[in-house]
């Protein structure tokens, strides 16, 4: 069926049984995505998908359903799911589906060349990163290289007459190599992400997995004890994107944050400011409307040092009482609504890696971990997090560091910090960080 | 579901431009999640994932294509789309159907889609109030309760054409407990192959509440665990994900076959000791991490992965088979038709040994014993892991002292399974949702009480 004939459809039976108001979300998407390993092409995936959401409030209380077929069994099965949802679920406050507001931002306009370049060039040049990869040095002796390009639509539309529409596209490009030397083996990477195909620069990339992985070769635990440490970008992000939730107004109302009621106070160190900006041009999570159809709109949470705002949906806005931060979010196309970051990132600062090095003298900087959704509670903020990197001697890169675990809260982490690099990588895409000085955290090795 | 002619029209064009092989997965899915917060029953949700995809290969090369268009010019043209992708080889044809049901409904007493919401929000309301009931430090409680029954339709250019329904049920809760100025939390989540009479058969609610929340508040009361080098004993059920996470990614096609395991070429050499034998059973009737076929059609197996610490087998789907020229395991899995399939884990655990439980204990000095343990995750080129201890226990001189908190386990996948020197005799698997480049499936990690005679513990 010819979706704007099903949504219709849609809308017309959601009324006719009883529905009072109703809303649909949709998402649509063309994916490619190929992968090199070893010469070969190891991977090749081409997709086009799509689904849709149905939410609708029966006596305030709001019920949600989705699909991924477009039927007429589809349509039966959205209105019953939904009547089932909204007669049992429950709430303190009246639920709503918002009408949409007068206005929205407009967004700058990405150029952007994912629709118009061939498979065969992105083959070609997911292959030629491989290659670059792994030959780049002679202890390399594997490389992966993989390439993806998205083109995604959103839709919003409701029975209150609004029709929101989204589109957005991009490409992700990922190289890793494997180092052998004598005993050691490391592996690294590197990526790029962007909005043309035109702006991939594979040997760039290729060196950067080298150069990672090179690095990384005779790592070695270093001796228990407490560490001066640097989280290079590539760490905090990881870090940050783990403790992310905390922000967000709807786990702060479940307990599930300790930064409930925390707004106006100091919760980092006076030099640290966190934007959430979906308005940032060409970032990958800049948007026009959320979720729930709200304006996007550009804010500090941390403002040097005070937490100023958390993100909000309108229902958690509306619990609160306080404006909504046109911060819902949807995972796909589903009817569940939750609070989360657009494009978030912590405020870079003048100085590069190598002078956060300098100033540290003695100390270590961590460029990963492992097991961050195991190692890292993201309710207390505690972290004991398998990490790699390398020693910083008389303020210089020193020898490599692996096996290592780095402990601490990330609520101590935030107030800890001493000094901000000016490494951020933009435009921004989720959450990102520059490199940061967190101060002196406990390491345990051998 | 499929028309067989229409199959073998699209399979026919998948393979015109030189594959030697072509499959369509298709699948139709009805889901049901409820999500209880703070008291409240906050999220009633169904849903239909309805798709299917087309993968052709040539050689070892692999090209996957797939929508939710399934109607006969959609799978076509997937059909078009990976055909185009060939680049040359010997080509096939397509076998004659051999039509198969896989399906075993008499495994199923009561279908989740014909169980009321309501009836669902019932055992939610119990495991919440057990959790509750546990102490007032409790502050907040989550359980989330999912349903899925999926039906899929699997063919292929060598005449399998099978049919299969796959029904799961599960619970999960998760409490948090705070003393005003710190929080802790503690999970339970079990789950199984089948469909609502698992509250009748397996799971308790109340006592699902009320583990997470004991293990929440024993946790908040707990000091942080010490760091260093000791001796680990670690406690049977989800302890397993010692073996699922240090060993068992490493033993997939989709790290050996490409030459990326520290596992590779040992087949037949030791890699353990004699008291360790592991298997990965899929065929375990009702169990979290089986099947009837895997998602290539084939029938899944019991394979012994490791005998008397001696490895035997990896797990291996279609691709890897191609790469390593050895047989299939029925282990290709796919989180849906999204994915392409790979070599993935079932129900993988340590076999029940001799060793005695309280002497694992009492002989082991001073050390950590880890009762219930969290996730984890694995680089399988280094075989490095990490994963988390939510609930640990102190021993000193041999004997339990007093909860620790913030323990990790880290280490390299095949030094610690040399160092297992203990396997107790009371075998229990723990359900997981396992993620790999084909997505998240449901698994089964398990194994009895195992000692590990040194291994780094991270703590503060």
């Amino acid at each position: 069926m010819n979706m704007n004939v099903f949504m219709d459809k849609l809308l017309e039976a959601a009324k006719a049984a009883g529905i009072e108001t109703a809303e649909i979300y949709y998402r649509s998407g063309e994916n490619f995505g190929t992968r090199a390993r070893d010469g070969e092409v190891d991977s090749y995936e081409v997709s086009s998908s799509a689904g849709l959401s149905l939410r609708g409030v029966v006596n305030g209380r709001m019920g949600c359903a989705s699909t991924e077929a477009f039927d007429d069994e589809a349509v039966a099965q959205l209105i019953e799911g939904v009547k089932e949802s909204a007669a049992l679920v429950e709430s303190e406050t009246q639920d709503e589906i918002f009408a949409g507001e007068k206005e929205y931002p407009a967004l700058e306009q990405t150029t952007s060349d994912i629709g118009e370049v061939s498979a065969e060039k992105k083959l070609a040049l997911c292959l030629e990163l491989e290659k670059l990869a792994r030959e780049g040095d002679s202890r390399v002796t594997k490389a992966d290289a993989m390439l993806s390009t998205w083109k995604t639509t959103l839709r919003l539309k409701n029975s209150h007459g609004l029709d929101l529409t989204d589109e957005s596209s991009g490409c992700r490009v990922y190289a890793s190599a494997i180092a052998v030397d004598g005993e050691s083996t490391a592996d690294g990477s590197d990526h790029f992400r962007g909005h043309n195909v035109a702006d991939i620069d594979v040997k760039k990339i290729a060196e950067g997995a080298v150069q990672d992985a090179i690095g990384q070769l005779h790592g070695e635990p270093v001796k228990t004890g407490e560490y001066r440490v640097i989280l290079d970008r590539h760490a905090m992000t990881a870090l940050l994107r783990t403790f992310s939730g905390i922000f967000s107004a709807e786990n702060a109302q479940q307990n599930m944050s300790l930064l409930a009621g925390k707004e106006g106070t100091v919760i980092a160190s006076e030099i640290v400011t966190l934007m959430d900006d979906p308005l940032y041009p060409g970032g990958f999570g800049s948007r026009p409307f959320d979720a729930e159809g709200s304006a996007s709109r550009t804010k500090a949470v941390i403002d040097k040092g005070v937490l100023t705002t958390l993100l909000h949906s309108r229902k958690t806005a509306k619990k609160q009482g306080v404006q909504p931060t046109g911060n819902a979010n949807r995972m796909g196309y589903s009817g569940t609504v939750r609070v989360g970051p657009t494009n978030m990132f912590i405020q870079p600062g003048e100085k590069s890696l190598e002078e956060l090095m300098a100033e540290m003298g003695e100390g270590l900087v961590i460029t990963g971990f492992g097991g961050l959704h195991a190692g890292a509670n993201p309710v207390s903020g505690d972290f004991s997090l398998l990490s790699n990197g390398y020693t910083v001697e008389g303020g210089k890169r020193g020898r490599a560091v692996e096996r290592v675990t780095l402990a601490g809260n990330f609520y101590e982490v935030l107030k800890n910090v001493r000094a901000i690099g000016s490494d951020l990588e933009m435009p921004p895409a989720g959450v990102d960080s520059p490199s940061v000085d967190i101060g002196t955290l406990k390491v345990s090795g051998k | 579901m499929l028309d067989q002619n229409v199959a073998r029209e699209v399979l026919a064009e998948a393979v015109r431009t030189g594959g030697d092989f072509a499959e369509i997965f298709m699948e139709n899915r009805v889901n049901h999640s409820l999500l209880m917060r703070s008291k409240h029953l906050e999220t009633v949700d169904s849903g239909r994932n309805h798709g299917a995809g087309v993968r052709v290969f040539s050689g070892t090369n692999a090209i996957y294509v797939y929508t939710n268009d399934t109607s006969r010019e959609g799978l076509l043209n997937c059909a078009r789309q990976a055909a185009a992708a060939v680049r040359g080889g010997k080509g096939c044809i397509v076998v004659p159907f051999k039509p198969m049901n896989a399906a075993r409904p008499e495994e199923i007493v009561l279908l989740p889609t014909e169980v009321k919401a309501a009836v669902k929000a019932e055992k939610l309301r119990a495991a919440e109030a057990a959790a509750r009931a546990v102490s007032p430090e409790i502050v907040q409680v989550t359980v989330n309760y999912i349903d899925s029954v999926q039906d899929v339709l699997i063919c292929n250019t060598e005449g399998t054409f099978v049919t299969d329904r796959r029904v799961w049920s599960r619970i999960s809760c998760s409490a948090v407990a705070s003393n005003g100025t710190e929080v802790q939390t503690g999970a339970d989540n079990p789950g199984a192959m089948m469909g609502f009479e698992l509250f009748d058969k397996r799971v308790d609610p109340e006592k699902v509440g009320k583990t997470a929340a004991t293990q929440a508040v024993t946790m908040l009361h707990a000091p942080v665990c010490p760091a260093g080098v000791m001796p680990v004993v670690i406690d049977n059920g989800f302890g397993g994900v010692i073996f699922h996470e240090a060993c068992g990614h490493s033993l997939e096609a989709t790290s050996v076959a490409v030459g990326r395991s520290e596992f590779c070429g040992k087949l037949g050499q030791r890699v353990a000791q004699d008291c360790v034998t592991v298997y990965d059973d899929g065929t375990i009737v009702n169990e979290w991490g089986s099947l009837h076929v895997d998602d290539e059609g084939t029938p899944t197996t019991k394979l012994l992965l490791i005998e008397n610490g001696i490895l035997r087998n990896y797990m291996i789907d279609k691709l890897g088979s191609r790469r390593m020229n050895m047989p299939v395991t029925g282990s290709g899995r796919r989180q849906s038709y999204e994915y392409a399939p790979t070599s993935r884990m079932r129900n993988t655990f340590i076999a029940p040994g001799t060793d005695d439980e309280a002497e694992m204990i009492a002989t082991m000095g001073d050390g950590l014993y880890a009762k219930k343990m969290g996730g984890g995750s694995v680089n399988p080129t280094t075989g490095e892991f990490n994963f988390a201890v939510n609930e640990g226990y102190l021993v000193r001189d041999g004997k339990i002292v007093h909860p620790v908190r913030g323990a990790s386990l880290i280490g390299r996948g095949s030094e610690v399974l040399r160092k297992i020197d203990r396997v107790g005799k009371d075998l229990q698997c723990a359900q997981g949702m396992c993620g790999s480049i084909s997505g998240s499936v449901p698994t089964d990690v398990g194994q009895p009480m195992i000692r590990v005679s040194d291994i780094t513990v991270g703590g503060r």
